[in-house]
């Protein structure tokens, strides 16, 4: 009995010992300092002294609002869905850093916005490659966009924008000259049994026939399916707190095998498992996820709205890793919305409260498992590229 | 002659019938019903007044209330289905002032009364009226940035 302890004790403290200098090199590797766990985790800020990253293009005496979602096709195509850009107070302090977060006072979503450059995309380097200001009007009479996608399967490559306060889901071609579809009815709630109008949407993920799942959302607190065409299946989901039941499923991923729907029941702090056709699997207590992404890895990662850490949970529900911590200054996060990572590794976290996009790169040799992985795309009809 | 005059009443049963089946909510109500614990939301957003006024014509609802149910506010829906929009300060909760954009919408949903309330304030609000007697009931719905919110409001007519 002592020798079956012993033994499992001593690798234990072999294992520590081997792990404790890895720990400290990417703390000591990271920019920040201040608060407590590991803040970039296995990643750092490329320019600390951001905005160097996607600077804002307002004119001036503004600047970019909330910003409620990224999402990189590649290194160098990276979409930013911004709610509006603010008016700056009359004078700013001269290390004004130049994102929202950074007067401390109140949430980039609370002053009211000006609905310009909601969609843009912009290069590695943050230089700005696309303006979709043809489309800024759908956002005046919401919030701006909430989040904003590639599905994984589509080799047509469609962007898809969920704008929760007018309850649709828009679907443009890649190129933002063409609005294809809108699911849901612009301006128009319906209530829970409506499977034709949705309910401040949340969040979108889909299987690899086109099949999709919606988060919907703040309001009807519910799961739509949608076939590849957008025509509604079913839905599950009630308000409450029991299994299957509800309070702002706000984010949504789909992957494992079989393939099963994970959904981030934020208002009740707990991520809840389902089959694709809604039937309850599993529950996850302890995390309130803003959004949640499947990786490429087929792990789920959630960046949780409380503790402004981002979790990467295998299938089952263990915690496998973590980091981040809140905060206004590089590299730390206030209310990550949406998470997006390249095929070069690099991360981008997109915060509304902040009022900020921010690009982590790996660090050299870091930790493969503990790097976010972006699905792979699938190639674009007529092209050869990523 | 007397089948002709038949087949044109029914031919005309369609477009009359609405018309006997819409109410006119004009009245001045008051409040009559408590509200759900958790009503109305983050900010205050869709607070029931203690008496709205409401007055109808063929063209057009308005309804004098009580913005965050104490601010004097009047809204114009217009019943042709068209878009009312409009610019006005509005008072947040907490006393703030600032400029906001207005759209109200409505439209027929057989004796009931749909009316959409949007402001770039973020807030909107559904109010789903309809009349039995002197009961006025108004299912509503609200949403503002946070969890969204839903009432069923009574309010009887004053004498």
């Amino acid at each position: 009995m002592r020798r079956t302890f012993v033994l499992p004790a001593s690798v234990a403290v072999l294992l520590a010992l081997l792990a404790v200098p890895a720990s400290l090199q990417e703390r000591s590797a990271s920019s920040s300092k201040g608060g407590v766990g590991d803040i970039v985790g296995p990643y750092e800020v490329p320019d600390p002294k951001w905005p160097a990253w996607a600077h804002p293009y307002p004119k001036p005496g503004y600047i970019w609002g909330s910003q409620g979602g990224v999402f990189a096709e590649s290194p160098n195509r990276i979409y930013l869905a911004n709610r509006g850009e603010l008016k700056l107070p009359d004078t700013v302090p001269p290390n004004f850093p130049g994102n929202w977060g950074f007067f401390n006072q109140q949430a980039a979503t609370v002053p009211i916005a000006n609905m310009v450059n909601c969609i843009v995309i912009v290069d590695g380097e943050g230089r700005l490659i696309e303006a979709w200001n043809q489309w800024d009007h759908l956002f005046e009479w919401g919030r701006g966009p909430h989040q904003i996608y590639i599905s994984p399967y589509d080799p047509e490559r469609h962007v898809w924008v969920v704008d929760d306060m007018r309850h649709v889901i828009f679907k443009f071609t890649h190129d933002g000259k063409r609005l294809v579809q809108t699911i849901g009815i612009l301006d128009e709630f319906g209530d829970n049994d409506d499977l034709t109008r949705l309910r401040r949407p949340t969040m979108i993920d889909w299987l690899p026939d086109g099949t999709f799942f919606v988060a919907d959302g703040y309001g009807n607190t519910r799961v739509v399916k949608y076939d590849k065409d957008g025509k509604p299946l079913l839905k599950w989901g009630t308000r409450g707190t029991g299994p299957g039941q509800f309070n702002t499923p706000h984010g949504i991923a789909v992957g494992g095998s079989p393939p099963r729907v994970f959904v981030s029941d934020r208002g009740n702090r707990r991520i809840q498992v389902f089959d694709v056709n809604g039937r309850f699997l599993d529950e996850w207590p302890g995390i309130a996820p803003h959004s949640m992404m499947m990786s490429a890895d087929e792990h789920v990662w959630a960046v949780d709205s409380i503790t402004d850490r981002i979790v990467k949970f295998d299938l089952t529900g263990n915690v496998e890793f973590s980091f981040g911590q809140f905060g206004t200054r590089p590299g730390y996060t206030w209310a990550m919305h949406q998470i997006s990572a390249d095929q070069a590794g690099n991360l981008f976290i997109a915060e509304v409260f902040g009022g900020r996009t921010q690009k982590y790169r790996p660090k050299p040799g870091a930790n493969p498992a503990h790097l976010v992985r972006g699905r792979s795309l699938m190639p674009m009809a007529g092209s050869t590229g990523n | 002659m007397t089948v002709r005059l038949v087949l044109l009443l029914i031919a005309a049963l369609p477009a009359v019938l609405p018309a006997q089946a819409r109410p006119n909510f004009s009245g001045t109500w008051k409040h009559a019903s408590s509200v759900p614990a958790n009503y109305p939301g983050s900010n205050g957003w869709g607070i029931p007044s203690p008496t709205i006024v409401i007055t109808q014509s063929a063209s057009e609802l308005a309804i004098e209330s009580g913005q965050f149910g104490k601010q004097p506010m009047k809204v114009v829906f217009r019943l042709d289905g068209k878009d009312n929009i409009w610019e006005a300060p509005s008072a947040s909760q907490s006393g703030n002032t600032a400029i906001v954009k207005w759209r109200t919408k409505a439209s027929w949903d057989g004796s009931r009364l749909v009316l959409y309330t949007w402001n770039t304030a973020l807030n909107q609000m559904r109010d789903i009226m309809s009349l039995s007697g002197n009961t006025l009931t108004i299912v509503r719905a609200t949403e503002q940035p946070g969890p969204s919110t839903n009432a069923t409001l009574t309010y009887t007519k004053a004498p």
